[in-house]
């Protein structure tokens, strides 16, 4: 089902390990059939980007495999752990898969070291003195360390999500999860974020993107995901998929947003 | 004109309406004749008034008097607060024996003391202190105002109290002059902050328990008299019920906040049913079943207080309005937050205690606090089934044999004293609130 992947160096490793399996996933909400018969295999240190227009089920499947939605039918299996009703799985789960939203949802009582600490303090119990420092070390990598005492709602919308993808990656999950991160932001802040992410994939971070950003997908992404009405239409390497694409409704999308 | 500025404009300084006294009264006071003779008629009926309330509660007044009939004597229109400062022990301690006043007194003080430190921001460890006021603070209060031979739990209880105040005490001295922490000071008066965890922590709980044991036969041997709760009343009566109400009902609303929003069938229908039926009937009527109908369903020889019964009665309707309030606070938080909680792998309690409750209370600080100051009004319901909170005092007045007939003072006396604490509250939920919000706005 899923290719031989031989892009960069990390394709030894990337062919090894299986980070996520969905076989036949179906899910409704009440009587619509958002996501159809879904099969996805994503191994470790592969980058996925999902692109559809809005309505085709493409956030709700990533908001699937982090457990934030039930699915109905079908299997997934996140780092060897079948998501359904045990509670304890999911929370497991929850720890091991990073997400970032359109709306960062940042908590603003909290201040940007508050925002990161809580987790590992929290959840991983690791002392205090460790998480500021794993938090100061990320907020170095996405490039603000000087705003760790601010709250979110003093920072711009690009270093706010900036500091949501700190706020995940200081959980060291193995799977990151983006859904439109860049959608809600001006566009010269764009730019600033979509860098993290590519800083993040050059890691070799098991990453799942939705998003639009069509220059992004082409960097990064091992492949693309084309879905329309909760069927995934195509995938592809980037430069077939952008190059000639297969199927018509991929081609109307993409001359719709190029 | 032209629409493009060539050159960058010069300031011009503010219309006069905006920088003197008296533009601002030109413009908002005096800017038409109909509004002239609008302000002249309002000026001369404030005139009115605060000359008729000073004539009647100052000027004309009595203070010094034996019996009321001294007052007409004196003025026949002016009031006569001779009968309300006879009455003034009354008013605050009910009949709590004269000379055990004290402890009431020092009841009071120590809760004034224990909670200064959470307002000074260079003490540390706030939240064990906070604790420390709801587990052993009542206690404490509670022995000292009904006195007699103490229990075992009492003694225990006793004690903590007493260790916890002092250390908090200690703690704030250090925190004000070293700004540091009690336990770290200590470790390093015995040269021991740099031993390991464990051993810290080992030498620190034996401060404690040997500070415990030490506490525990010095008190062992502190007796005061016993005073019945029948002798309390005053306004020291309408604080300890409005005092417990509010410290156990915002917990207890919380609790059924979060049972009604539950995702457990039981647990929802259970608080649900509780917070619609205790809110669809009048506290005069709770307070009512809680005293005369509660005790015939209870077993023979089963004896609550009536104080006891009360209070209860009081903490159970207020926590279903406080549950509503909370509810309300938390449907104000976006999903997103539940959702950037379990991102990060929270749990339910988790994501409730640090992220969902302390953004939704603090939403809800007017409509607490508004709560609260109700329910402080509202316990003067309880002189209607017989307990002389102040109310029943002030109302007493006008029975005693010398002040017969004496209904107003005591009644605008009363309107003051309660003005003064409300609004005290009032005032000081609105700095909470802007000490809250600093620098965290949406």
């Amino acid at each position: 089902m899923s290719e031989q992947i031989n892009t960069g160096q990390l394709a030894s490793a990337a062919t090894s390990e299986q980070m996520i399996e969905i076989n036949q996933m179906n899910k409704w909400y009440g009587d619509f059939h958002v996501l159809k018969d879904i099969n996805l295999t994503v191994h470790k240190g592969e980058r996925f980007v999902i692109c559809g227009p809005s309505g085709s089920g493409k956030s709700t499947l990533i908001r699937c495999i982090n457990a934030l939605e039930e699915h109905q039918e079908g299997d997934i299996i996140v780092d060897g752990i079948k998501l359904g009703k045990n509670l304890k799985n999911l929370d497991h789960i929850r720890t091991e898969v990073g997400m970032v939203f359109q709306n960062f949802n940042l908590f603003p009582h909290l201040t940007i070291l508050e925002n990161l600490t809580l987790g590992p303090v929290w959840v991983r119990k690791m002392p205090k003195a460790d998480a500021i420092e794993t938090a100061m070390k990320y907020l170095e990598r996405v490039k603000i360390p000087e705003q760790a005492l601010k709250y979110p709602g003093q920072l711009s919308g690009g270093q706010q999500q900036r500091v949501a993808i700190a706020r995940s990656l200081c959980m060291s999950p193995k799977i990151m999860l983006f859904d439109e991160p860049t959608s809600a932001l001006d566009p010269e802040m764009i730019k600033e974020v979509l860098d993290v992410m590519v800083e993040l994939a050059d890691t070799g971070m098991t990453m799942i993107v939705v998003t639009h950003e069509m220059g992004f997908a082409k960097t990064i992404a091992d492949e693309v995901i084309f879905m329309d009405e909760g069927d995934i239409v195509e995938r592809n390497k980037p430069e077939a998929f952008f190059g000639n694409p297969e199927h018509e409704r991929t081609q109307q999308f993409l001359n719709q947003i190029l | 004109m032209a629409i493009i500025t060539q050159q960058k404009t010069a300031e011009r300084p503010a219309p006069i309406s905006e920088t003197s006294v008296l533009g601002w009264l030109r413009i908002n006071l005096f800017s038409s004749s109909f509004n002239t003779i609008l302000t002249l008629v309002m000026v001369f009926i404030v005139y009115l008034t605060i000359s008729g309330v000073l004539a009647w509660g100052y000027l004309d007044a009595t203070f010094v008097a034996d019996k009321r009939r001294e007052c007409y004597d004196f003025s026949l229109t002016g009031a006569c607060w001779a009968g309300v400062i006879a009455w003034l022990d009354n008013i605050f301690y009910g009949r709590y024996p004269r000379e055990e006043l004290w402890r009431v007194n020092m009841g009071g003080l120590l809760l004034i003391l224990w909670m200064i430190p959470l307002w000074i921001s260079r003490v540390r460890g706030k939240i064990l202190i906070g604790v420390s006021v709801i587990m052993f603070y009542p206690f404490l209060a509670g022995y000292l105002f009904t006195g007699g031979e103490k229990s075992w739990f009492m003694q225990f209880m006793v004690t903590g109290a007493f260790l916890a105040f002092f250390v908090n005490m200690a703690n704030m001295l250090i925190g004000l002059t070293m700004n540091t922490s009690m336990d770290k000071f200590l470790l390093r008066l015995i040269g021991q902050s740099e031993a390991p965890d464990k051993t810290q922590r080992n030498i620190l709980l034996g401060l404690v328990v040997l500070s415990f044991v030490i506490i525990f036969s010095v008190q062992s041997s502190w007796i005061v008299d016993g005073v019945s709760w029948t002798k309390w009343g005053g306004l020291f009566l309408t604080l300890v019920i409005s005092g417990i109400g509010i410290a156990s009902s915002l917990p207890l609303g919380i609790f059924l906040a979060l049972g009604r929003r539950s995702k457990l069938p039981v647990v929802r229908v259970l608080s649900t049913g509780f917070i619609e039926v205790f809110r669809s009937v009048p506290l005069i009527t709770v307070l009512f079943m809680a005293t005369t109908m509660f005790p015939l369903f209870m077993p023979e020889g089963f004896f609550l207080n009536k104080l006891v019964q009360v209070i209860i009665a009081v903490v159970l309707f207020n926590a279903c309005y406080m549950a509503e309030i909370v509810r309300a606070g938390l449907q104000a938080i976006p999903k997103g937050q539940f959702e950037g909680a379990h991102t990060i792998g929270l749990g339910y309690w988790g994501t409730m205690g640090l992220i969902i409750m302390p953004q939704a209370l603090k939403h809800m600080i007017p409509n607490i606090v508004g709560n609260i100051i109700g329910l402080l009004k509202d316990t003067t319901l309880v002189s209607i089934i017989g307990l002389f909170d102040i109310l029943g005092m002030l109302r007493s007045i006008s029975k005693d044999v010398p002040w017969l007939g004496l209904h107003k003072e005591p009644l605008v006396f009363g309107a003051i004293l309660f003005f003064l604490i409300c609004f005290s509250m009032s005032k000081y939920s609105r700095h909470l609130e802007a000490k809250l919000s600093a620098g965290n706005k949406h």
